[in-house]
């Protein structure tokens, strides 16, 4: 063993317990929310939810371990992006192909399908909002 | 880009636990650099630099295309 090795190996066992602090906190608000809902405790299930959310967002922000790095912030870039791109193809075809399909009486689309149209529209409108702003303001 | 990350971090004798620590990242993360998976940041390149008292560019090399 390395000197070094001692307080890496300390180091990671600290980060590795922070990060099932972290997920634990999350896992805690969930099952308290399922099982709240489950016997109509849904205010304590929502409670413990928020608290374990909550719990979950403390330790990563204030945790003294650097628990991400910046290749995950990359990849999280990456997922968004191609999220981003997955939902712009189905809102530009979806929506002026729904229209279309539905005017012309090829097809009757549920509600459901406007309300998911709607939801991405108002998505797309958040991320101009946010995109204007960090291209003003770097 | 192309680098000799391994190169010095195996003539350091240093595994890449070791590194990650020094440049406060994770170990995937040097992992994924040493294979040419990941550009790091210019930050974390200089911290490299910095970690193994060279020059940048001495670790790292544009590969046609960069």
């Amino acid at each position: 063993m390395t000197e070094t090795s001692h307080p890496v190996q300390h180091r990671i066992a600290r980060r590795r317990r922070h990060k099932r602090l972290m997920f634990g906190c999350l896992i805690v608000g969930i099952a308290g929310l399922t099982i709240g809902t489950y016997v109509d405790q849904y205010l304590l299930g929502v409670l413990i939810y928020w608290s374990g959310f909550f719990g979950m967002l403390g330790v990563w922000q204030f945790s003294p371990v650097t628990l991400y790095d910046e290749r995950d912030t990359a990849i999280e870039r990456k997922a968004s992006d191609y999220t981003l791109g997955v939902f712009a193809f189905i809102l530009v075809l979806g929506a002026p192909g729904g229209i279309t399909l539905e005017a012309s009486g090829v097809l009757a689309l549920p509600e459901a399908f406007d309300g998911a149209m709607w939801t991405l529209v108002a998505v797309f409108t958040v991320f101009g909002v946010i995109y204007t702003v960090l291209r003003f303001r770097a | 880009m192309k680098n000799d990350l391994r190169a010095r971090r195996e003539q350091e004798d240093e595994s890449q636990a070791d590194l990650a620590a020094a440049v406060d990242v994770t170990r995937q993360s040097i992992n994924a650099i040493e294979r040419g998976r990941y550009d790091p940041s210019l930050e974390l390149a200089f911290k490299l630099a910095r970690h193994y008292d060279c020059a940048i560019e001495d670790i790292f090399e544009p590969t046609l295309g960069d």
